[in-house]
C-alpha cells in the first residue's frame, strides 16, 4: 500500500510540473493512486466517497490513518453495509469489518458513521450532499483491526450481571413459568436490545470509566431482569449494582438513548433502576 | 501519513474534476485546522489488560448503599431541597438567620457532594489511587475551609441572602 500511494505523489508530482501532460495524466493517476476510484466516471455516475479508519495489527507502529474510496452509488445498495461489502469486494479485500445479517437484528456492524455510533446496515447512505462519509470503529473500544472494535469488557460484564432466569420456585404447573399480559409488556423495549454496543461506546462515563462502570447497554439487560415477574433473585440483583461504580456513574447524559439504533431507551432503563434502589 | 493521503489525494480529485474544487479546498482547510489543534493526552489509555480469561465475569463490587443507593437519594433531595430554600426567604421577604444557615449547609453539601462526583469520574482509584486521595482530602479540606467561612459570616456578617439582596440592589 505504501508502495503504491508513493508511487501515485510521484505521478502527480510530475503531473503537476508538466501542465500540457495533466489532463492525460491525472485520471490514471486517480485510477493507479490508491485503487480507489474504482467506478469509472460515466456520464450519470453518483459518486460518494468514503473515509474509511484504517490500522493493521500487523505493523503496529504505523499510525491509523484515514483511507478514502469512492464508489457511484447507482451501482450500490442504498446503506452503508451495501457500501462496506462493495468496497471490500471490489476495491479493496483488507477493508475488515463486522458483519452479519444485515438486517439490523445481530448487532455486529455497529461502528461511528459520521460522528454517530449505528449499525452499518441501518444507516442510509446520505445522498442530499456530496460529503465525504466518515467511518471508524466504535469510539473509545480498543481496536481489533480497522472497523473491528475488541468489546471482551462488555461481554465481561454481561456476564457478571448474570443475564439468565434464577428461580427457585417450581412452576405450579411443573411445566412453564407464566406471566401475566401486563408483567409481559414489562419488557417490551427492554428485550429487543441485540448488544450492539452502540450505546455503551457512546456514553462518556463509559469511556472514562469502562473497568467498573456497566453502560447503558449492560444496564439496560439488567433492568430487564429486574422487572422480570419470574425472576426472584431482584434483591441480589440490586445489591450487585449498589456501590458507586457500576450504576451510580451515569449522570444522565442520554447519549445511549440518542444512539441506539433499535430505538430503544436505555437512559429510562437506567432512570428506573436508580428509582427503584432510591428508597 | 494520514496527511500525506489525505493531501495527495485532495489533489487528485482536485485535478480530475475541477468543479468540485472549492468545496475540497474549504474542507481541506477545516480538516487542517482541526489537526493543528494541540492535543493533550492526559491519562492516555494503558495497554488493554483482561482480568481472568475472555469468559469469566467481570468482577462485581461489594454492596455499599452508603456510596450507591443512599448516596444517590440524598443527593437528589439535598438538589431538590435547594429550590425552595433558595426562593423562600426572596418569596417570604423576611430574613430568618435559621433558614439562612440551613441554605448554607445544603449549598455546601450540595457543592462537596458534587465535586466528590467529579474526582469519582475523572480519577480512577484503580489507576491513580494517590491521586485520588489527595483529590478527596483536598476537597473534604476546602468544604471544612468554606463551611468555616460561611460560619462566620453568618455569625458575625449579615448573610448570605441579605448579602445577595444588597449586591442585587447595588
Amino acid at each position: 500500500m505504501a508502495a503504491l500511494r508513493s508511487s501515485a505523489s510521484r505521478l502527480l508530482g510530475a503531473a503537476a510540473s508538466r501542465p500540457a501532460l495533466r489532463a492525460a495524466v491525472a485520471p490514471a493517476a486517480a485510477v493507479r493512486g490508491m485503487a480507489q476510484v474504482a467506478d469509472a466516471a460515466s456520464g450519470d455516475a453518483n459518486l460518494k466517497t468514503f473515509q474509511i479508519y484504517r490500522w493493521n495489527p500487523d505493523t503496529p507502529s504505523e499510525k491509523p490513518r484515514m483511507q478514502s474510496y469512492t464508489l457511484d452509488l447507482n451501482k450500490t445498495g442504498p446503506m452503508v453495509l451495501d457500501a462496506l461489502i462493495r468496497i471490500k469486494n471490489e476495491l479493496d479485500p483488507t477493508v475488515t469489518f463486522r458483519r452479519s445479517c444485515r438486517e439490523g437484528i445481530c448487532g455486529s456492524c455497529a461502528m461511528n458513521i459520521n460522528g454517530t455510533n449505528t449499525l452499518a446496515c441501518l444507516c442510509r447512505i446520505p445522498t442530499e450532499d456530496k460529503a465525504e462519509l466518515k467511518i471508524y470503529p466504535l469510539p473509545h473500544t480498543f481496536v481489533v483491526k480497522d472497523l473491528v472494535p475488541d468489546l471482551t469488557q462488555f461481554y465481561k460484564q454481561y456476564k457478571s450481571i448474570k443475564p439468565y432466569l434464577q428461580r427457585d420456585t417450581p412452576a405450579p404447573d411443573g411445566k412453564e413459568y407464566r406471566q401475566s399480559k401486563a408483567d409481559r409488556k414489562k419488557l417490551d423495549g427492554l428485550y429487543e436490545c441485540i448488544l450492539c454496543a452502540c450505546c455503551s461506546t457512546s456514553c462518556p462515563s463509559y469511556w472514562w470509566n469502562s473497568e467498573e462502570y456497566l453502560g447503558p447497554a449492560i444496564l439496560l439487560q439488567s433492568y430487564r431482569w429486574l422487572v422480570d415477574s419470574r425472576d426472584e433473585k431482584t434483591a441480589q440483583r440490586k445489591d450487585a449494582l449498589n456501590n458507586s461504580m457500576s450504576l451510580y456513574r451515569c449522570h444522565t447524559i442520554l447519549n445511549c438513548t440518542r444512539t441506539c439504533p433499535k430505538g430503544l431507551n436505555p437512559g429510562l432503563a437506567i432512570a428506573q433502576i436508580k428509582k427503584s434502589m432510591a428508597f | 501519513m494520514a496527511s500525506i493521503a489525505r493531501s495527495s489525494l485532495l489533489r487528485q480529485l482536485a485535478s480530475a474534476r475541477p468543479t468540485l474544487q472549492t468545496g475540497l479546498v474549504a474542507n481541506a482547510a477545516r480538516a487542517a485546522a482541526f489537526h493543528t489543534t494541540a492535543r493533550k493526552n492526559l491519562l492516555a489509555p494503558l495497554p488493554q489488560t483482561i482480568q481472568g480469561t475472555v469468559n469469566d465475569a467481570a468482577p462485581v463490587p461489594e454492596t455499599s448503599p452508603s456510596h450507591g443507593s443512599y448516596h444517590w437519594t440524598f443527593d437528589r433531595l439535598v438538589a431538590a431541597s435547594l429550590i425552595p430554600l433558595t426562593v423562600a426567604p426572596f418569596a417570604a421577604g423576611s430574613l430568618n438567620p435559621a433558614m439562612d444557615a440551613i441554605l448554607c449547609a445544603t449549598i455546601l453539601i450540595h457543592s462537596h457532594t458534587g465535586f466528590q462526583n467529579i474526582i469519582v469520574d475523572y480519577i480512577p482509584q484503580k489507576r491513580l489511587p494517590g491521586v485520588r486521595k489527595l483529590f478527596i482530602w483536598g476537597l473534604n479540606a476546602a468544604t471544612a475551609v468554606v463551611g468555616l467561612a460561611l460560619y462566620e459570616f453568618e455569625t458575625t456578617d449579615v448573610g448570605i441572602t441579605e448579602t445577595i439582596k444588597r449586591v442585587w440592589a447595588a
